[in-house]
């Protein structure tokens, strides 16, 4: 069982102390955390007052939305059930997971920004296609191709890899910063032409 | 008896003979139609391409030894010259000169490690790419430039009308009047010159990571203008009007970004470097 099929059969009234559930939950914690809070949130609905209880109606509402989204299926025959034992509130489970659900996805959303940037900041590594070559490789090409102009190869390389550490540096001080980001791709892009020159060489 | 004169002259004339006899010229023709492809890749020696007037092109080609030959091959319209290095050629021996004369709306692509490039008085894309080749263009309009080099120098004089790329690692970039719609150089250590007017309502973007940056335009210029240098200094000698909303901060000494000009501003000239300076000089009237 995995944790989809762990959130369906909690949904779908099924025991969560079946074995297959009980299995899942001691492997894995965040599943384990969310039964937790379930667990938490059935226990303070049971403490609500009558008169804090929402009328019928308010319940309806959401019945209907959940069964549209399709997160309430139809009662099963009984089998020894989370929603017997839940009983009434057994409609704030799925509620619950919805509301759990929405706020991890403001949570991601929020750190959205700054994971866009590193990964933006990390873009040009991918957008630039250097040869499948590493800095030994490439001496090595020129070597065997140029060796007259092996020290200027060599030269250019500790240039043009110092270029990169430094906007390297620069971007992540500042991820944000567009002339950061802009200076990074523009020394992989050096790089790579140092690349495709030594290359060119060879093949002629 | 041969006198010591009469020898010394006797020895120099074997010498030279000798060297005439290893060079070896060569001449071939070809006709294509409008915008033909003419391609050289040669990795030691010189490339000169100049226009012809008519749809020929000529190549003369000067081999230094017998250890390179010539290969040629027309396609179409299309035209592959390739020295062609035997075993045992070194720098000197596989070196070919070459000097090519093309329609002047033929596209040129030339390659080379060591020697020069140069192009003139065309209309056709050029496409330049040499390790350790300097780079000499001239005279061209309405056409794209590209360059890509390692080590050597390039100088381009009076493009027109076209997208202009240079990419250069470490050898410098001097360009006099150049104008088009797109201008972008970008050097790891070379240093960058640009004297002009930053015309054409074009875009300029100069970029170095270590090289300083030096623009020479007239005060009359109309451009948008934003300098940033994140280690280096930044100077300015022509008054900007500054711009009101700039999204990186303009410290004082590493950043200037304005509007220059009287005229309604046209270009946009973004000059960007990590530690190399950058200096915006105002060009008298000698200039």
């Amino acid at each position: 069982m995995n944790c989809v099929e762990l959130e369906q059969s909690l949904a779908e009234v099924d025991d969560g102390s079946s074995a297959e559930q009980r299995a899942h939950l001691r492997a894995c914690p965040a599943c384990s955390a969310l039964v937790k809070e379930l667990n938490s949130i059935i226990e303070a609905a049971a403490n609500l007052q009558a008169a804090d209880e929402p009328s019928p109606r308010v319940w309806n509402s959401i019945e209907i939305a959940l069964r549209k989204e399709g997160l309430i299926r139809p009662q099963r025959p009984p089998i020894s059930s989370f929603g017997a034992r839940w009983g009434a509130v057994r409609w704030l489970v799925p509620a619950a997971a919805m509301l759990l659900l929405s706020l991890g996805l403001y949570l991601h959303q929020q750190q959205t920004p700054n994971q866009f940037a590193v990964h933006e900041v990390t873009a040009p590594a991918a957008v630039v296609k250097t040869p499948d070559l590493n800095d030994d490789e490439l001496m090595q090409v020129v070597a065997e191709n140029a060796p007259a102009m092996k020290i200027q190869y060599a030269e250019n390389l500790r240039q043009v890899n110092q270029s990169i550490r430094d906007a390297q540096g620069l971007v992540q001080e500042s991820p944000n910063d567009e002339d950061a980001r802009s200076l990074l791709m523009v020394a992989y892009e050096q790089k790579a032409m140092l690349f495709q020159l030594a290359m060119d060489r060879s093949l002629q | 008896m041969l006198s010591s004169r009469a020898a010394k002259f006797l020895a120099v004339g074997v010498v030279v003979a000798g060297t005439l006899v290893a060079e070896t010229k060569k001449e071939f023709h070809f006709t294509v139609g409008p915008r033909a492809g003419v391609s050289v890749m040669n990795p030691y020696g010189s490339i000169s391409v100049k226009p012809s007037t008519n749809r020929a092109v000529v190549v003369n080609a000067i081999l230094h030894s017998d250890k390179v030959e010539v290969d040629n091959n027309q396609s179409g319209n299309r035209v592959d010259i390739q020295s062609h290095l035997l075993p045992g050629a070194d720098a000197d021996s596989g070196r070919v000169d070459y000097e090519i004369l093309v329609p002047p709306d033929a596209n040129v692509t030339l390659h080379c490690s060591t020697g020069s490039l140069r192009a003139e008085r065309l209309h056709g894309d050029v496409n330049l790419e040499g390790a350790d080749a300097t780079v000499d263009v001239r005279d061209v309009s309405n056409a794209h430039v590209h360059v890509k080099t390692m080590n050597g120098n390039v100088n381009l004089d009076n493009i027109q009308n076209g997208h202009v790329e240079v990419d250069s690692l470490s050898g410098d970039v001097t360009m006099k009047s150049v104008n088009g719609p797109l201008v972008q150089v970008v050097s790891t250590s070379g240093k960058i010159f640009y004297i002009g007017d930053f015309g054409n309502s074009g875009e300029y973007r100069l970029t170095s990571h270590s090289g300083d940056i030096e623009a020479t335009i007239p005060e009359w210029t109309a451009a948008d203008v934003s300098a940033r240098s994140v280690k280096g200094e930044v100077h300015d000698d022509i008054p900007l009007l500054p711009k009101n909303h700039v999204w990186f901060p303009v410290d004082k000494g590493r950043a200037f970004a304005g509007t220059m000009g009287r005229m309604a501003v046209s270009s946009t000239v973004v000059l960007r470097s990590f530690s190399g300076k950058i200096h915006l000089r105002k060009r008298s009237e000698k200039q």
